[in-house]
C-alpha cells in the first residue's frame, strides 16, 4: 500500500499472504452486460470482462466515457441502470455467485458487504433529508450495531495474528452523553498521574480533538490515556466506565468525522444544499463506509471536485480504507490517478478489458495499443514526463506538444494588456460586494499562450469574460493592441470581436441546438457581413478541413456529434474570421483524455500555422504544461503567481502553486523513462 | 512496493487482450452513415411512432373537416325546429332524433363543431401571441420590466378563470358574437402562456450559445430573434396544444351556464344546457353533444401529450 | 423560515390589491351599466337609478369607489342586496356549504389521486398503469358538467345509489357524489402529476445511492421516491383547494346545492353586481391565502426553499 512506505516491510508481506489465503473478495469472470434499445435491439455494453479484487486492495478500472467501466461496477452491486442486464459470465463475492441474485438478495449484500461512493456529489444526496439522517439510513437498513466498531475480515485476521486478542467490549464506541464525564475523569487521572501545566493543557486539547463520539473506541481511549502517563489499570477503569456505546446520532456524526468533515455533529443536522461539493463527497464516503463493507466501489468519487480538494479527499479515503482493511474498486478516467492510488489496474475500452496488471508495470510497459495511446496522452503523465526529463537535464522538447516560443515571449509585441482588473458582484440579499477578481494584471504577447490556472471560484473565467468584453470591469482596464476595449463602440467593437474570439467550456451548450453545423460556423461570417453565399460555403468547408472533420458534418446538428467534435466545431467557428486572439475558457475540461489530447494538438498546430495568441483558462495544471508559455495562477480572485511555464513548474514560489502542482495525479509516480533505475 | 509483491495474486496476472478482439478505432470519428436530423425532424420521427399521436391526429383532422364543411355531413338546417318533433326518437335522416324544441340533434352536433373549434383555435392564437410577447419581454429584459409584468401575471392568475369570465360576460349578455367569449377566455388565459414563455426565454437566454454569439459580434436583439426565441418555441407549442382543449371546455361550460354564447349560436355547451331539463326522460339528447365535446377535447389533450413527449428536452441527447 | 414567510406575505399584498381592483374594475368600469342591468327589461327609473348610484358610490370617481369598497370590505360590509339583505349574511349562509363540498372533493382527489398516481408511477408499463392513464385522460377531457350529468343519471336516476339533488341543507351523503364529480378532474391531474414525478424520481442518483446503502425496496420507495414526489403534488393540491371553491359553481348548479357558486350564479341572473363582486373578491382572497399556505407547506417540505 502506497502510504505505508515507512513501517516494517513485513506488514506488506503479511497482507499479501493473507490475501492469498482468503482468495479474491470479488471475482468477475467474462462478464457481459446488455442494454436494450427502444426497438428491442441489444447493445453490448460490457463483453468478456474479467477482474478480481483481493481484501484490502485498491484495484482501479480505467477507461473513457462509454468504455463500460461504471457498468461493470454497477453490475456487481445489482444496480444497472434502465434496461441493463447481465447476459453472461459470473460475479463472485467471497466465493459466492451473485450475478443471478434477485433485487431482494442484493439488498442483503449492499451496504454491509459492498459499499458505493458515487460520482456526482450534487445529485447523489437526497435534498430533502438531513445529512445525518441519510447516514443513519445505512445502518438502520443493515441492522448495524452502532455502539461497537465492526472490523473487516482482513483487519480482524491481521489483528489476531499480530496484537493481543481484544475482548468484544474494547470496540465499544464513545457516546456524546458520557463525553463530559469522561473528559473530567481523564483530567483528574492526568493530575493524579502528575501531568501538569502546559503538558496537561496539551494533552487535554488532544483528547478534546481525538475523542469524537461515535468514532473513538474504548481501547483507543484507554491507549491515549496510557500514552499520556495514566497507569494501565486506571486508564482501563476510566475507559470501561465512560465508554459504553454510542447512539445512532453519535455514530452518524462519528462516521462523518472519520470521513474528514469538520464539526461533524453540527453538520449532520444540515441539509445537502448547505454543503460544498467536497463536503458532500465526504458525506457520501461516510455513507459508503457506514456499515464497514469489505469492498467499497468508488465510481469516479472525486472527478467533479477541484484538484486540491480531490487530492485531500482521496488521501483521506486511502488512509481510512487502509486502516479499516477495506478493499476499494476505484473507477476513474485518469490513468495517472489510477496508477497512483491502486496496486492493480484494469484498462477498459469499448466494453472490454484490454489490459490489466500491476499498476506500475502497465504504466511503464503498456502492451495493448489502446493503453499505449492512453499513456501517451494522459496530461498528468506527460507533464510528469517533461519534468523528469528536465530534471535530468535532457531535452524534453521531443515529447512536448507545445514548443515554447522564446523569441516571441521576449520580443513579441503585447497584444492583450490587462491592468489592475477588478470585478465586483452584488450578492443577493447581502450588503457587501463580492470581489470576484481583485487587481489582476498581466500581458500576453502576440503568438504566445498564456494560461490562467485556478480552482472554482478563483475568478479565472470572470477575467476571460472581461477580456472578451462580455463583462465590464469594476476597475482597471483591458488593452487590445494598446487600446482600451471599454472605449470601443458599435463599429470598433465589431472590429474587436472580429479579432478576439472565444471557445467555451461546455461543448453541449455553446452551439445552438437549432442550428445546423453549417449555420453555426457561418454565423460569424454573416454577422460581420463577409462574402456571399458561395464564398461562405467555401470558407466553412475550409474550416471543417482545418479542424479535421468531414464536409458531411455540415448538414448535421450538434446533438448528433460527440463532445470533442462539438468543441472542434466551436474552434472552427472561432477561426472563421481569422482572429488574432482566441480565449479558451476550460475548452478541453469536459473531454475524454484522448479527445482532449487531440484538441490540444489541433490548437497547437493552429498556433504554429497562423501565429495565434491564446488565453487559456483551465483548472488543470497538467494541461498547462503541455500548451502554455506563460502561467498566471489565481486564487480567490487574486493573482497568486505569474511566470513562464518552466519557472512555475520547476520553481514555484507560492505555497498555493506548490499545492496545485502536488495535486496533479501521478505526481509521485516513477515513470517508464526511469526504467534504467530499476533493478 | 512492487518489489515486495513480486508475484501477482491469482487472477491478477498481467493480461493483454489480443488486439484484433477489440480493434482500435480512430479517436472521436464521425459516424457518417447515420442520417442528419434536426430537432424538428427528430420530434417528427418520435411522433410518427406514437399511436396516441396518430389516433388524435386522425380525430382532429376529421373534426376540422366537419367544422369547415358541415354541409358534407348533413343536409338538415340545425336551426330548423318543429315542436311537433319534440323529443322524437331517431328516424330516417335524423339518426340522433330530436330535442325538446324539435330540432335535429345530429345536425346540431355537426354544426356545433364549428363553434367549438373556432373558439378553441381563435383563443389559442390570441393567447399564444399575447402570452409569448409578454413572456418574452419579461424574460429577456428582466429587471423592473420583469418585476412589473410578473406581478400583473400573478394578479391574473389569482382570479379563477371561470369566475373572472362570468363577471365579465354578465356585462355583455346582449352581445351575440363568438368574439366576446374568445376575448374573455383570452383575457384570463394569456397569463399561463406568458409564464411558460418567460421561463423558456429565461432558460435559453442563459445558455452558452448566446454568450458565444455575443462574443462573435451579435447584438442582444439579434440573439433574441435568432437564438432565444427559436429555442423557446417547443414549450409554447406544447402549452398551446394542450390548452386548446381546455378553452373548448371553458366555452362549453360558459354556454352551459347560459352566459357564454347566445342561444342563437349552435354550440355543444348550449345544447347540453338545454337538454338538462329532459335528463330523466330522454338522456340521449344530452348524450350526443357531450360525446362530441368529450372526443374533441380528448383528441387535443392527447395531441398535446404526444407533442410534449416528442419535444421534451430530457428525451433528447442534446 | 420567518423571513421567508414575511417576504411571501409582503409579496401577497400587491397581488391582493391588484386582484380586487381588477375584479372591481371589470364589474363597475367596463362599458355596460350595472345599474341598468338591475332593471333588466323594465324601463329605467332615473330617480331610483340615481339613488342606487349614490348608495353604491357609483357617482364618485372610479378609484374613490374602489377605495370605499375596499374600506367597507375590510369591515366585512359588502352592502345590501336589492332585497335589502346584507350581502355578508347571504355569503355566510352559503359559504359553509361550499366549504364542506370543496373539502370533501379535496379529500377525494387527494386520496385517490395520490394512490392511483403512485401505483401508476411505480409500476410504469403494467396494464393497470395503462388503465389508470386512460381513465385519467378521459376524466380530464370530459367537462365537469358532463361528468355531473352522467353521475346524476346513472348513479342517481337509474341506480338510486345517491340522491339526485342535494337541496338547501345537504348532509355528508348528499354531497358525496357532487364532491366526487367536482374533484374528478383534479384527481386526474394529480394522477398524472404524481405518476410523472415518481417515474422521474425513481431514476434519480440519490435513489440509486440509497439502494447501494442496502435499503430495502420498500424503504427506498417511501423515504426517497414518494417523499420527494410529494412536494409538487402537495403544491398542486393546495392551489386546487382555492380553485375548487371557485369551480363549485357548475357542480352546485347541477345538483342544486345552495352554496357560494349557486349564489353567484343566481345573483348574476338577477344582476346583483354588488353580490357578484363581493363573492368573487372573497373567493380570490381564499385562493391567494391558499397559495400562501402552499408556500409555507412547500417550505416545510423542501429544505432548499426554507433556507433560501
Amino acid at each position: 500500500m502506497t502510504n505505508e512506505k515507512q513501517p516494517e516491510e513485513t506488514l506488506e508481506e503479511k497482507i499479501n499472504d493473507m490475501q492469498r489465503e482468503f482468495g479474491p473478495l470479488l471475482e468477475v469472470k467474462d462478464l457481459a452486460v446488455d442494454f436494450t434499445t427502444d426497438e428491442g435491439k441489444p447493445i453490448h455494453a460490457v463483453r468478456d470482462s474479467s477482474f478480481s479484487v483481493y481484501p484490502g486492495q485498491w484495484v482501479a478500472i480505467v477507461g473513457e466515457s462509454g468504455s463500460g467501466k461504471s457498468t461493470s461496477a454497477m453490475a456487481c452491486l445489482g444496480l444497472l441502470p434502465g434496461t441493463g442486464h447481465i447476459v453472461g459470465g459470473s460475479i463472485k463475492l467471497e466465493g459466492k455467485e451473485i450475478s443471478h441474485y434477485t433485487q431482494k438478495q442484493f439488498v442483503s449484500v449492499r451496504g454491509s458487504k459492498m459499499g458505493l461512493v458515487p460520482q456526482d456529489p450534487m445529485s447523489n444526496l437526497n435534498p430533502v433529508w438531513r445529512i445525518g439522517t441519510q447516514v443513519k439510513e445505512a445502518f438502520v437498513a443493515n441492522h448495524m450495531d452502532v455502539s461497537h466498531e465492526k472490523r473487516s475480515n482482513l483487519s480482524k485476521a491481521l489483528a489476531d495474528a499480530d496484537i493481543q486478542i481484544k475482548s468484544e467490549g474494547d470496540e465499544t464506541f464513545l457516546g456524546s452523553k458520557e463525553l463530559p464525564e469522561l473528559m473530567e475523569a481523564a483530567g483528574q487521572a492526568l493530575i493524579k498521574a502528575g501531568v501538569e501545566g502546559d503538558k496537561y493543557e496539551k494533552r487535554m486539547e488532544y483528547f478534546h480533538n481525538e475523542w469524537v463520539p461515535g468514532s473513538e473506541t474504548r481501547w483507543r481511549v484507554a491507549d491515549d490515556l496510557i500514552k499520556s502517563g495514566v497507569k494501565d489499570d486506571d486508564a482501563w477503569y476510566i475507559a470501561k466506565k465512560y465508554v459504553v456505546g454510542s447512539t445512532t446520532t453519535d455514530r452518524a456524526a462519528g462516521l462523518l468525522d472519520e470521513a474528514g468533515l469538520p464539526d461533524a455533529a453540527v453538520r449532520a443536522r444540515q441539509y445537502p444544499h448547505e454543503f460544498s461539493g467536497g463536503m458532500r463527497q465526504r458525506a457520501l464516503i461516510a455513507m459508503g463506509l457506514a456499515c464497514r463493507p469489505e469492498l467499497l466501489i468508488a465510481d469516479e468519487p472525486t472527478s467533479a471536485l477541484d484538484v486540491t480538494v480531490q487530492k485531500r479527499i482521496l488521501d483521506h479515503l486511502q488512509d481510512l480504507t487502509n486502516s479499516l482493511g477495506t478493499a476499494v474498486l476505484f473507477i476513474t478516467h485518469d490513468l495517472g490517478l489510477a496508477a497512483e492510488r491502486a496496486q492493480h489496474i484494469v484498462v477498459m475500452y469499448k466494453g472490454q478489458v484490454v489490459e490489466s496488471g500491476p499498476s506500475l508495470e502497465v504504466l511503464q510497459n503498456p502492451q495493448h495499443p489502446y493503453t499505449k495511446r492512453l499513456v501517451a496522452a494522459a496530461p498528468s503523465l506527460s507533464s510528469q514526463r517533461i519534468i523528469s526529463y528536465e530534471e535530468k537535464g535532457e531535452d524534453a522538447s521531443a515529447i512536448m506538444e507545445h514548443k515554447v516560443n522564446e523569441e516571441s515571449l521576449e520580443k513579441g509585441d503585447v497584444i492583450i494588456d490587462v491592468e489592475h482588473l477588478t470585478k465586483e458582484f452584488k450578492l443577493p440579499r447581502r450588503r457587501e460586494m463580492f470581489k470576484a477578481v481583485d487587481d489582476v494584471s498581466f500581458k500576453i504577447r502576440r503568438g504566445t499562450t498564456l494560461a490562467i490556472v485556478g480552482e472554482s471560484g478563483s475568478g479565472k473565467s470572470t477575467v476571460a469574460n472581461m477580456v472578451l468584453r462580455l463583462l465590464d470591469p469594476t476597475a482597471g482596464k483591458v488593452l487590445y493592441n494598446g487600446k482600451d476595449i471599454a472605449s470601443f463602440k458599435k463599429d470598433s467593437l465589431l472590429e474587436f470581436r472580429h479579432h478576439v474570439q472565444p471557445v467555451f467550456q461546455n461543448p453541449y451548450g455553446s452551439l445552438d441546438p437549432m442550428y445546423s453545423i453549417y449555420r453555426s460556423i457561418e454565423e460569424p461570417l454573416r454577422i460581420h457581413k463577409i462574402g456571399d453565399k458561395e464564398s461562405r460555403l467555401k470558407r466553412v468547408k475550409e474550416l471543417l478541413d482545418l479542424v479535421e472533420l468531414p464536409e458531411s458534418v455540415m448538414q448535421r446538428y450538434p446533438n448528433e456529434l460527440s463532445g470533442g467534435q462539438r468543441q472542434r466545431i466551436a474552434i472552427a467557428r472561432a477561426m472563421a474570421l481569422n482572429p488574432d486572439v482566441i480565449v479558451c475558457d476550460e475548452a478541453v475540461s469536459a473531454l475524454d483524455v484522448l479527445v482532449q489530447d487531440q484538441i490540444l494538438h489541433l490548437l497547437n498546430d493552429l498556433q504554429t500555422q497562423q501565429g495565434l495568441t491564446y488565453l487559456f483558462i483551465t483548472h488543470d495544471l497538467a494541461v498547462v504544461r503541455q500548451i502554455a508559455d506563460d502561467v498566471v495562477v489565481m486564487q480567490h480572485g487574486k493573482l497568486v503567481e505569474h511566470g513562464t511555464t518552466d519557472e512555475v513548474f520547476m520553481h514555484p514560489k507560492k505555497q498555493y502553486t506548490k499545492d496545485l502542482l502536488d495535486a496533479i495525479p501521478g505526481g509521485k509516480l516513477e515513470l517508464g523513462l526511469n526504467l534504467d533505475h530499476k533493478a | 512496493m512492487s518489489d515486495i509483491t513480486s508475484k501477482p495474486l491469482p487472477g491478477q496476472e498481467r493480461f493483454v487482450a489480443p488486439v484484433d478482439k477489440t480493434p482500435l478505432q480512430s479517436v472521436d470519428n464521425v459516424d457518417e452513415s447515420a442520417p442528419a436530423t434536426s430537432m424538428w425532424a427528430d420530434a417528427w420521427r418520435t411522433l410518427r411512432k406514437n399511436p396516441m399521436f396518430i389516433i388524435s391526429g386522425i380525430v382532429i383532422i376529421f373534426i376540422l373537416i366537419v367544422a369547415l364543411f358541415p354541409g358534407l355531413f348533413t343536409k338538415q338546417n340545425p336551426n330548423y325546429c318543429n315542436l311537433d318533433n319534440s323529443l322524437a326518437g331517431s328516424q330516417a335522416g335524423h339518426p340522433f332524433g330530436f330535442d325538446l324544441q324539435g330540432c335535429d340533434v345530429y345536425s346540431r352536433v355537426i354544426y356545433g363543431a364549428r363553434t367549438s373549434i373556432s373558439v378553441g383555435v381563435l383563443t389559442t392564437l390570441i393567447v399564444v401571441a399575447v402570452g409569448t410577447l409578454v413572456g418574452a419581454i419579461a424574460g429577456f429584459f428582466g429587471g423592473w420590466i420583469d418585476a412589473v409584468l410578473s406581478r400583473i401575471v400573478d394578479i391574473f392568475l389569482a382570479i379563477p378563470m371561470l369566475l373572472g369570465a362570468i363577471v365579465v360576460l354578465q356585462m355583455f349578455r346582449t352581445s351575440s358574437s363568438i368574439w366576446k367569449v374568445v376575448l374573455v377566455l383570452a383575457l384570463f388565459g394569456w397569463v399561463s402562456t406568458a409564464r411558460i414563455a418567460r421561463g423558456a426565454v429565461l432558460s435559453s437566454k442563459n445558455l452558452e450559445f448566446n454568450t458565444a454569439s455575443t462574443a462573435l459580434g451579435s447584438t442582444p436583439m439579434r440573439n433574441l430573434f435568432r437564438h432565444i426565441l427559436p429555442n423557446s418555441v417547443a414549450p409554447i407549442i406544447v402549452i398551446g396544444t394542450t390548452s386548446l382543449g381546455s378553452y373548448i371546455v371553458s366555452e362549453a361550460t360558459l354556454s352551459f351556464l347560459g352566459i357564454g354564447l347566445p342561444s342563437s349560436v349552435v354550440s355543444w355547451g348550449g345544447d347540453i344546457s338545454k337538454a338538462q331539463s329532459v335528463l330523466r326522460t330522454d338522456p340521449m339528447v344530452l348524450f350526443y353533444p357531450s360525446l362530441a365535446l368529450a372526443i374533441t377535447v380528448l383528441a387535443f389533450i392527447m395531441m398535446g401529450d404526444a407533442v410534449k413527449d416528442a419535444l421534451d428536452p430530457k428525451s433528447r441527447t442534446a | 423560515m420567518g423571513k421567508y414567510l414575511l417576504r411571501r406575505i409582503l409579496q401577497m399584498i400587491p397581488v391582493v390589491l391588484g386582484t380586487t381592483l381588477l375584479v372591481y374594475a371589470l364589474v363597475f368600469a367596463l362599458p355596460g351599466d350595472p345599474v341598468k342591468a338591475m332593471f333588466g327589461d323594465k324601463p329605467v327609473n332615473e330617480a331610483v337609478a340615481a339613488q342606487i348610484r349614490a348608495e353604491y358610490n357609483l357617482d364618485k370617481p372610479f378609484i374613490v369607489q374602489y377605495l370605499l369598497f375596499l374600506k367597507n370590505a375590510l369591515s366585512l360590509d359588502f352592502g345590501n342586496t336589492f332585497a335589502g339583505q346584507p350581502v355578508i349574511d347571504e355569503i355566510s349562509r352559503a359559504f359553509p356549504v361550499t366549504l364542506k363540498l370543496a373539502l370533501m372533493a379535496f379529500c377525494f382527489e387527494a386520496i385517490f389521486g395520490c394512490v392511483f398516481g403512485a401505483i401508476a408511477g411505480l409500476k410504469k408499463g403494467k396494464w393497470y398503469d395503462t388503465v389508470i392513464l386512460i381513465v385519467s385522460l378521459l376524466l380530464i377531457s370530459v367537462p365537469t358538467f358532463v361528468t355531473g350529468f352522467v353521475g346524476q343519471y346513472f348513479l342517481g336516476v337509474k341506480a338510486h345509489i345517491f340522491p339526485v339533488t342535494a337541496g338547501s341543507d345537504p348532509g355528508f351523503f348528499d354531497l358525496l357524489m357532487p364532491a366526487m364529480v367536482l374533484g374528478s378532474v383534479s384527481m386526474a391531474y394529480i394522477i398524472r402529476l404524481a405518476r410523472s414525478e415518481i417515474s422521474s424520481n425513481i431514476s434519480q442518483d440519490y435513489v440509486r445511492t440509497a439502494r447501494a446503502k442496502g435499503m430495502s425496496n420498500t424503504a427506498v420507495t417511501f423515504r426517497h421516491v414518494l417523499r420527494n414526489s410529494m412536494i409538487p403534488v402537495v403544491t398542486y393540491l393546495g392551489q386546487d383547494l382555492g380553485a375548487l371553491m371557485g369551480g363549485a359553481m357548475i357542480t352546485e348548479q347541477i345538483f342544486n346545492i345552495h352554496g357560494i357558486g349557486y349564489l353567484t350564479y343566481q345573483s348574476i341572473l338577477k344582476g346583483e353586481a354588488n353580490l357578484v363582486v363581493s363573492v368573487v373578491t372573497l373567493l380570490t382572497l381564499v385562493f391567494v391565502i391558499c397559495n400562501l399556505l402552499v408556500d409555507m407547506l412547500y417550505a416545510a417540505l423542501d429544505p432548499r426553499i426554507r433556507y433560501a
